[in-house]
């Protein structure tokens, strides 16, 4: 998953341990895994990772595990941004309060609201200005069901 | 067996007499069924709505407070657990970045009570029978604190995708989802704990359209498919494993006839059911029912919450 190495997590599950359900991929617990014994009409189980799109979209279950891990790159920001972010828009840089690290052109970044991840973006450039662009939001939830 | 007469129709269920009155639909014939029931309704009450705190994801005081910095008011509703009225809010309670992140659910309140009273808990297998939108399959999960195993089945692919939206974002990892008939579908299992929050004919506070669509001939046809579905939930159950019972139906046919017949088929104690509300019906139009029907509950509206009914069974 270069996504996850993208956000500089090392965040690794093993392929045995991985359940793919037509393009979505889900991880189990032991008793749940104990307790799956039917197959047919599965359509979701566990925790669910992600699934294949163009590229591998991240879950919210992922992305939260991957906002604990101490290496991963961040930006912290206030609820008027983290709104604005959840409403799929870009992130201009002055409105990140920290970075961790500190930024890099292309890289990729959670985006995380009072220890909680609301989405990932990239740092790049756009029309001269510095932003971090939208890959993920949170916003989804609305917008799946529109 | 269906008599008709020049001013009133009497229809015959199981035997028993239903009600009778002019016609099988319409506010007055349905308004007059519940007088009978001993509720006089005016038709016109309403259901605030409510919240449903997700432990999952945060204790019920961060919650209410990140969102009064947003000028919600709550007021906690006292029989709930998690439960709290939205009093007042300048803008919709789905879109905030709380209800994003899985702090909390829109959940009315009479419908937080069934998973509540059945209490699933971490060393519980337990199924969620028709689980579409999802909102007590996360409940269950919340009570359970994402252990054990919670398995979750509906019928409609589409509304399925409701329910796997509603597990990503409030943070549940103990569940499989099903797509299948619940009464038929082989899950492989036994359960400890059993939800039945059956589909049924709803009720006016929840669909203004309500008077205008619905009519007897639904109220039977929505208590058979339940029935079949209670002798499904039975079968499923472990011996000692519980099952609740739910609608959102005030209709007797759907609600303690349904529990009479399961009482009657299947062998199972019933439990007590508290908490808001009244006893359950012991008599439905001059036909006296098992006295155990009062061990039920039935929470008509007006009192703060839409109409429901709640049936408690142990498998001995």
């Amino acid at each position: 998953m270069r996504l996850l190495r993208d956000l500089g997590s090392a965040y690794s599950p093993e392929e045995s341990e991985v359940l793919r359900i037509n393009d979505k991929y889900f991880t189990l617990s032991p008793s749940l895994r104990d307790g799956l014994k039917a197959r047919k009409g599965l359509v979701y189980a566990g925790r669910y990772l992600g699934r294949d799109r163009r590229l591998f979209q991240p879950s919210a279950l992922l992305l939260e595990t991957l906002a604990a891990e101490p290496g991963t790159n961040k930006v912290h920001v206030g609820r008027d941004a983290a709104w604005l972010f959840a409403c799929g828009r870009d992130l201009f840089e002055e409105s990140v309060e920290e970075a961790e690290p500190e930024f890099i052109l292309g890289a990729h970044y959670l985006v995380v609201y009072e220890g909680r991840c609301i989405g990932y973006g990239r740092y790049e450039t756009a029309g001269g200005r510095r932003i971090i662009r939208n890959l993920f939001d949170l916003g989804d939830f609305l917008r799946r069901e529109m | 067996m269906l008599c008709e007469e020049a001013t009133a129709t009497i229809y015959f269920f199981g035997g028993a007499p239903t009600y009778t009155g002019n016609g099988l639909r319409g506010r007055e014939f349905f308004l007059g069924r519940y007088a009978e029931l001993g509720c006089s309704l005016t038709g016109e009450e309403t259901t605030p709505q409510a919240i449903r705190v997700n432990p999952l994801r945060a204790a019920d005081g961060e919650v209410v407070e990140a969102l009064a910095g947003e000028g919600v008011q709550l007021r906690k509703i006292p029989y709930l657990d998690h439960g709290y009225e939205v009093v007042s809010s300048g803008f919709s309670l789905g879109a905030s970045l709380e209800y994003l992140l899985g702090l909390y659910s829109i959940q009315e309140a009479a419908s937080q009570l069934p998973v509540q009273v059945l209490g699933p808990g971490p060393g519980d297998v337990a199924l969620d029978m028709c689980s579409a939108p999802g909102g007590k399959t996360t409940q269950m999960a919340a009570y359970m604190g994402n252990c054990g195993a919670l398995y979750a089945v509906d019928s409609s692919r589409d509304r399925l995708y409701a329910v796997e939206n509603s597990l990503e974002r409030c943070g549940v990892t103990n569940c499989l989802v099903y797509l299948g008939d619940a009464a038929t579908v082989d899950l492989g299992a036994r359960f400890t704990k059993v939800l039945l929050d059956a589909p049924c004919s709803g009720n006016y506070v929840t669909d203004s359209e309500w008077f205008g669509r619905r009519t007897l001939r639904d109220v039977e046809a929505n208590a058979a498919q339940q029935r079949r579905l209670l002798s499904r939930a039975v079968e499923l159950l472990e011996p000692g494993g519980r099952l609740l019972y739910s609608t959102c139906s005030l209709e007797p046919e759907e609600d303690e006839l349904n529990a009479q017949w399961l009482l009657e088929n299947h062998g199972v104690d019933l439990e007590q059911v508290g908490g808001p509300g009244v006893p359950g019906l012991t008599s439905v139009f001059g036909v006296e029912l098992d006295q155990r029907m009062s061990l039920c509950r039935r929470l008509w509206p007006g009192g703060g919450t839409q109409g429901f009914f709640l049936a408690e069974a142990v498998k001995p």
